[in-house]
């Protein structure tokens, strides 16, 4: 599955639509870039277990 | 856009199907890959570290550029040793 | 709007004699009636009329259904009243209700095929106009996907590249018979799913098929879904089996078939592909693959394709088809649970009786020599070898007989753990002579190069017959 801020929401819907596939994303937010090491982990954190469930079957 | 006519029973949907995804990870080696975008690894290291504290192993890979897919050799390394992929981290 | 409310509308193409004799009266037409006029090559054409319009799409000739030019049609309240096509004065007269027209022309010319029903055209057309009739799904393809890949990725693969079927390719393969595309051939094992005219069509197109080759495809689909045939075993069975296509009559030369030199090897385009289309429709409609319903242990490389044509030509003997009940000169598919080829070797035998013998000694070890009877086998016995039973006056029940006869054994020799081998028969087999094929289980077939003392055996089904696969011909409709 591929983690990827909210600005890439359209770009993945379209290759999808282009390859015909429909692959597992997780979206947090944009920006990335500014944020503080421990913005980053706590990301990560929020974010853990729907990462998590992308991996698995039924998702 | 090429259409094909479908050459099937039509039984099954037309979207490619993800392949098989598991269960569970307990029991599997979960891929880390760093697509060498800057503080990514930040991001990664923290994903790695709560799935260790869950007794989940993993290992780590980096992509050479942000700016090309994954070489071949990567791919097939990263087949063979695990069996589920988390990629990031794309912005 | 292609046409006017009231008034004529004429279609024409300047690569076309009559249309350019029209010129003047198209011209003297638009000047006194309401005309309307469509150009399908030339926009300069015809310089006599200043409004012509250039139909470069052919969407308008083949809305107005244009199959000769010119046409010139009337309407009136909307709808077409009536129309003609080529040059006929005494017809132009009438529909364009003028007299007095094509002064100094010949009463009659006839008219050129349009341009919207070239080949190729008509049917890109009616793709573009979705008139197609095609049922089938379509599946879309990305712009960033490669078609080939997208195909194999889907599973539609037997391992090897295939034809990506586009709708104008699956119409151009449907043109190959005058069957419906809805008409269901049979039901398709494993899933027992309905096997349209289109869908074999589509994985005809799939393997490389061209149109012709076609009612060949369908006359074998419709063999093997037959009761006798046992296909959903034939399928699932652990053992080496697929469907083997032999081909009579003269579609064989109608579509290049080869039954000569190499005919059971690569190389001919319809030999090739129409195997190849039988086994992507088992797999494809049916559902039926390797590992999933296709438990075969090892399989062989006939289940790719393997398909050839009798060679008929020359031979003392009747084709296989008029041998099982096809009337002569009818082209006919006999679809055989087989695998593999055994080569018989004999350079030197030269009567019936030694040739006969070296076939027999082969055959009894088909599968096993301790198991008898064992299956059903094709004896493909090439032009040397036939020359050698044509020579002595062999009729082929001649052969078959000593086919037969040559092949029973003595049951001692074939008791489960006589000859240190474990495998063979019950122990009541011990002093009685048993057959290794069943009646009827043996099927001789002419082809090969005219150069090479060599045959083969094609081995069946251990399950022959009645208690599982029996052989079944069907003959051919195009």
């Amino acid at each position: 599955m591929v983690v990827a801020t909210t600005e890439f929401i359209e770009a993945a819907e379209a290759q999808a639509k282009a390859l015909g596939t429909d692959p597992a994303c997780v979206f947090i937010p944009h920006p990335v870039q500014d944020r503080t090491d421990d913005e980053l982990r706590a990301m990560a954190d929020t974010h853990f277990d729907a990462i998590i469930a992308m991996l698995l079957k039924g998702n | 856009m090429t259409a094909l006519l479908d050459p099937t029973s039509e039984r099954s949907p037309t979207i490619r199907p993800r392949l098989g995804r598991p269960d569970r990870l307990e029991g599997l080696t979960v891929g880390i890959v760093d697509i060498s975008k800057p503080r990514g690894d930040v991001f990664l290291d923290r994903l790695d570290a709560r799935l260790q504290e869950r007794g989940i192993a993993t290992r780590r890979y980096m992509k050479p550029t942000m700016t090309r897919p994954a070489p071949l050799a990567l791919r097939q390394q990263i087949g063979t040793e695990v069996q589920v992929v988390i990629q990031g981290l794309a912005d | 709007m292609d046409a006017p409310h009231d008034g004529l509308v004429a279609v024409v193409k300047r690569d076309c004699p009559t249309c350019e004799l029209t010129a003047p009266v198209l011209a003297a037409l638009a000047r006194a009636a309401g005309l309307t006029v469509y150009t399908q090559d030339d926009p300069g054409f015809p310089a006599e009329i200043a409004a012509r319009i250039h139909d470069a799409d052919l969407n308008v000739s083949h809305r107005l259904r244009i199959e000769i030019v010119p046409t010139l049609i009337r309407f009136e309240g909307g709808q077409e009243i009536d129309r003609t096509y080529g040059w006929d004065r005494a017809e132009w007269e009438r529909i364009a209700a003028r007299p007095g027209l094509g002064d100094g022309l010949p009463a009659m010319r006839p008219g050129c095929g349009a341009k919207n029903v070239e080949p190729g055209i008509l049917e890109r057309l009616k793709v573009r106009h979705g008139e197609t009739g095609i049922a089938a799904r379509r599946i879309e393809i990305g712009s960033g996907e490669d078609e080939i890949e997208a195909m194999f990725d889907r599973g539609w693969s037997d391992g090897l590249p295939l034809v990506p079927p586009t709708e104008e390719r699956v119409l151009r393969m449907l043109a190959g018979t005058g069957r419906d595309p809805q008409e269901v051939i049979g039901l398709v094992p494993s899933d027992l799913v309905p096997a349209t005219v289109e869908k074999i069509a589509i994985n005809a197109v799939m393997a490389g098929c061209k149109p012709e080759y076609l009612p060949v495809v369908l006359a074998a689909v419709e063999a093997v879904l037959a009761e006798p045939f046992a296909m959903h075993g034939v399928l699932a069975t652990t053992m080496y089996v697929g469907p083997v296509v032999i081909v009579n009559g003269p579609i064989r030369r109608a579509i290049g078939m080869n039954a000569r030199g190499n005919a059971l090897g690569q190389g001919n385009r319809a030999n090739a592909t129409i195997g190849r289309a039988l086994q992507l429709v088992i797999r494809n409609i049916g559902g039926g693959r390797p590992q999933e319903v296709d438990r075969a242990t090892l399989g062989n490389p006939g289940k790719y394709t393997y398909c050839f044509a009798e060679d008929e030509e020359n031979s003392c003997w009747e084709p296989l088809s008029v041998e099982r009940g096809i009337a002569p000169g009818k082209s006919a598919v006999t679809v055989f649970a087989g695998f593999g080829l055994q080569g018989v070797v004999d350079q030197k035998s030269r009567d019936p009786d030694s040739l006969s013998r070296s076939f027999a000694e082969s055959m009894k070890a088909m599968q096993n020599v301790k198991l008898a009877p064992s299956c059903d086998c094709i004896v493909v016995i090439s032009p040397e070898h036939e020359r050698t039973y044509r020579a002595a006056g062999w009729t082929k029940q001649q052969v078959y007989d000593a086919f037969y006869r040559l092949t029973e054994m003595d049951g001692d020799d074939l008791v489960a753990g006589a000859h240190g081998i474990a495998e063979g028969g019950p122990p009541s087999y011990a002093g009685r002579r048993i057959a290794k094929f069943r009646p009827g289980g043996l099927m001789i077939v002419r082809a090969g190069g005219g150069a090479g003392m060599f045959s083969g055996i094609i081995g069946g089904w251990s399950a022959s017959g009645e208690r599982g696969s029996a052989p079944v011909t069907r003959e051919i409709r195009e």
